[in-house]
């Protein structure tokens, strides 16, 4: 392997880049072509379950982590954003002592410990994250100390996500429990408001997908994405090199968690309440679909793979035979999608575009047993020698 | 005296509807090793197989069986042909793929048996109820748990006693030696997952005069099921028995004492910690690999 500058960046990196840019644009010029209001709304929701897909598309694409639950993440951030958005309604929803007001209903006497810090919007926004990240943490620590992979981390994964679920169900008096946390208050930052119905939420939503976007690119290229993904292809063989496994397990599966919860306060503010739904199965495994047919191993995949399906599902909504066939169309597709393509469509496209740039390539590498597997070890290798 | 008989028979009631619907996946988990998520919507089209046959033809319940037996077994052999047999490389995978073919599944009763709940009559011979040790029991529930005990014992049998058990029991243990050996795996895989799925069915005819039959109906079981399996051990039958009896009565327990769903999180919280520290099951079968 020729020695290169550190910071040098190759070609294929370049182009990747670009062509990310390229989309995060389009997404963010929308609204100078589009004033509808309930439109930009519904496209703000599409986005934001692009930001979800893209974060289940670095844990499973990447790190080989089938999140079962990644809707678990998604929920927290959701609920964190509510609790700090309800207590801003304080002098108009509420009942008596300032509580509310499913509190008032479910006879609560004070406001309980754990939602007195959301008074504070920062220390909300900021628990919409970090306690993603915490819980991801702790299950990823209890997995992968354990040396939990593959289908018994998916289980796992899917066990624990019913668990949060029930509880969140269960305590009603605290988080409203199947109704959710409803009639909240509108963001604002230092005495702008986003409004949930206008261009300014919808830019609130683009600019956050692109910063996850090209954070959860920037991690896939550094040296501990490139250790990453070669634990996704032989585990072993990067534990015998002495790397802590489980470690960069733990961290790629809590950085997931921490771009899921921002997509999941952002759902909050387009969506103006939380419900225990979004913490719920049918939810989590709709985002390994779209991840599926978008390609894994692809954020960007990943990310439009979500906005097809779930734009497509949106368009046929208003009729209910169409949505009815749809489910079915959906199930054949995925199946389909399972068996032929297993990188996706953009696992195909870049297939197709090899072909194409063939000639302009680099000299063909010599054919091996298993191209794929060893491709990410070969590069942790280079890596290295470049450290 | 009496509540504690009906509160043993209460649990054993749950435990032989569990163990009828994990024994299928018991049996197709522990041989092919593909995680079926597609499971409980073979039980689904088992309770729908018996309502159409009920309904549309006037056959009871008992007589029916056999004939839903064999119509779930095709459904099975047919997912193995189209879809699993291209996956048993990707393990992971299969439970993508499965669950695909759920949805489908689901879907596709919806269209055509239309989404409302259906009933299905209990056979008249059995509607009484009978007393056991001074406990009134429904005859039905006795039925189904000398069914589920029935139908162990046969697959025990299969397992243990016939040529194809024993080619089966070779391939769990090492599927390349024994290919090399003159077995067809492929085939006794094909002929596991029919018999998986024919077994899923039966559970599915066999509860639906209990509960009503719904497309979504499903969705519950492959949960349980899987519990039991994840608490058993994939590859032994004896735990698969063990451990419906323990569930079954376990629940049949936290349901009268305590909150629900409370319970259910605590025996989920339960299952996270077995992976964790026993992935390999509570009864694991001894399996020289």
């Amino acid at each position: 392997m020729p020695v290169q500058g550190k910071n040098k960046v190759s070609g294929k990196t370049k182009l990747e880049i670009a062509v990310y840019a390229a989309v995060c644009l389009a997404i963010l010029a929308l609204p100078l072509v589009l004033h509808d209001a309930f439109l930009l709304n519904k496209y703000a929701r599409y986005l934001v379950l692009g930001i979800l897909a893209v974060s289940l598309s670095l844990s499973w694409g990447y790190a080989g982590i089938l999140n079962l639950g990644q809707a678990t993440t998604f929920g927290l951030g959701s609920y964190c954003m509510a609790m700090a958005l309800k207590l801003k309604t304080i002098p108009i929803h509420t009942g008596a002592d300032g509580l509310p007001d499913f509190m008032v209903w479910n006879n609560v006497p004070e406001l309980p410990w754990f939602w007195k810090p959301f008074y504070s919007m920062t220390f909300g926004v900021a628990a919409g994250i970090v306690v993603p990240m915490l819980f991801a943490a702790l299950l990823g620590w209890f997995m992968f100390r354990g040396r939990v992979t593959g289908v018994y981390a998916a289980i796992t994964t899917l066990a624990a996500m019913v668990v949060v679920q029930l509880l969140i169900i269960d305590q009603q008096a605290y988080t409203g429990g199947f109704n959710g946390i409803t009639d909240l208050a509108q963001f604002d930052v230092a005495g702008f408001t986003f409004d949930a119905y206008s261009s300014s939420s919808y830019y609130l939503v683009a600019i956050c997908l692109t910063v996850s976007l090209f954070l959860a690119l920037a991690v896939t290229k550094s040296k501990t994405g490139l250790i990453v993904q070669a634990i996704r292809d032989q585990e072993d063989r990067v534990r015998f090199f002495g790397y802590d496994v489980a470690l960069y397990q733990i961290f790629i599966f809590s950085v997931s968690a921490a771009i899921a919860g921002l997509a999941g306060m952002l759902y909050t503010i387009v969506m103006e309440f939380a419900s225990p739904t979004f913490l719920g199965v049918p939810l989590s495994l709709s985002v390994v679909i779209w991840v599926a047919v978008g390609g894994r191993q692809s954020l960007l995949g990943a990310m439009l793979g979500a906005l097809v399906v779930t734009g497509t599902q949106g368009a046929l909504s208003e009729s209910e035979t169409f949505l009815d066939s749809w489910t079915l169309i959906m199930g054949l597709l995925f199946v389909l999608v399972v068996l032929f393509l297993p990188k996706g469509i953009a696992g195909a496209v870049e297939k197709l575009a090899g072909k194409f740039g063939h000639r302009r390539a680099a000299p063909v590498p010599p054919p091996q047993l298993q191209p794929q597997r060893t491709e990410a070890v070969a590069n942790t290798r280079h890596a290295e020698s470049l450290s | 005296m009496d509540i504690v008989v009906s509160q043993i028979m209460t649990g054993l009631s749950i435990a032989s509807i569990l163990m009828l619907v994990s024994l299928g996946l018991a049996v197709i988990y522990g041989v092919t090793g593909v995680i079926n998520l597609a499971h409980g919507e073979f039980v689904m089209l088992g309770a729908y197989a018996a309502w159409a046959l009920q309904t549309e033809l006037g056959l009871s319940l008992l007589p029916s069986l056999v004939a839903i037996f064999l119509i779930l077994a095709a459904v099975g052999w047919l997912v193995e042909v189209l879809v699993i047999r291209h996956l048993y490389a990707r393990p992971l995978d299969t439970i993508l793929a499965t669950w695909g073919i759920g949805v489908m599944a689901q879907q596709a009763i919806r269209l055509t048996a239309g989404g409302e709940l259906r009933y299905v009559q209990m056979p008249e011979s059995l509607s009484a109820s009978v007393t056991v040790f001074g406990a009134t029991e429904s005859a039905y529930r006795l039925f189904i748990l000398a069914v589920a005990l029935a139908l162990f014992a046969v697959t025990w049998g299969i397992y243990r006693y016939t040529s194809f058990g024993l080619k089966l029991r070779a391939i769990t243990q090492n599927r390349s030696v024994a290919s090399s050996f003159g077995i067809n795996a492929s085939r006794i895989y094909r002929l596991t997952f029919a018999y998986g799925a024919g077994i899923a069915g039966l559970a599915g005819a066999l509860v639906s005069p209990l509960k009503s039959v719904s497309p979504e109906m499903g969705t519950t079981y492959v949960v349980d099921a899987f519990m039991v399996v994840v608490l058993g051990g994939a590859q032994s039958l004896m735990g698969t028995l063990a451990s419906s009896g323990i569930l079954g009565e376990l629940s049949g327990y936290l349901a009268f004492y305590s909150n629900d769903t409370i319970a259910k999180a605590l025996v989920l919280l339960a299952i996270v910690v077995i992976i964790r520290f026993r992935p390999q099951g509570l009864f694991t079968a001894r399996v020289r690999a």
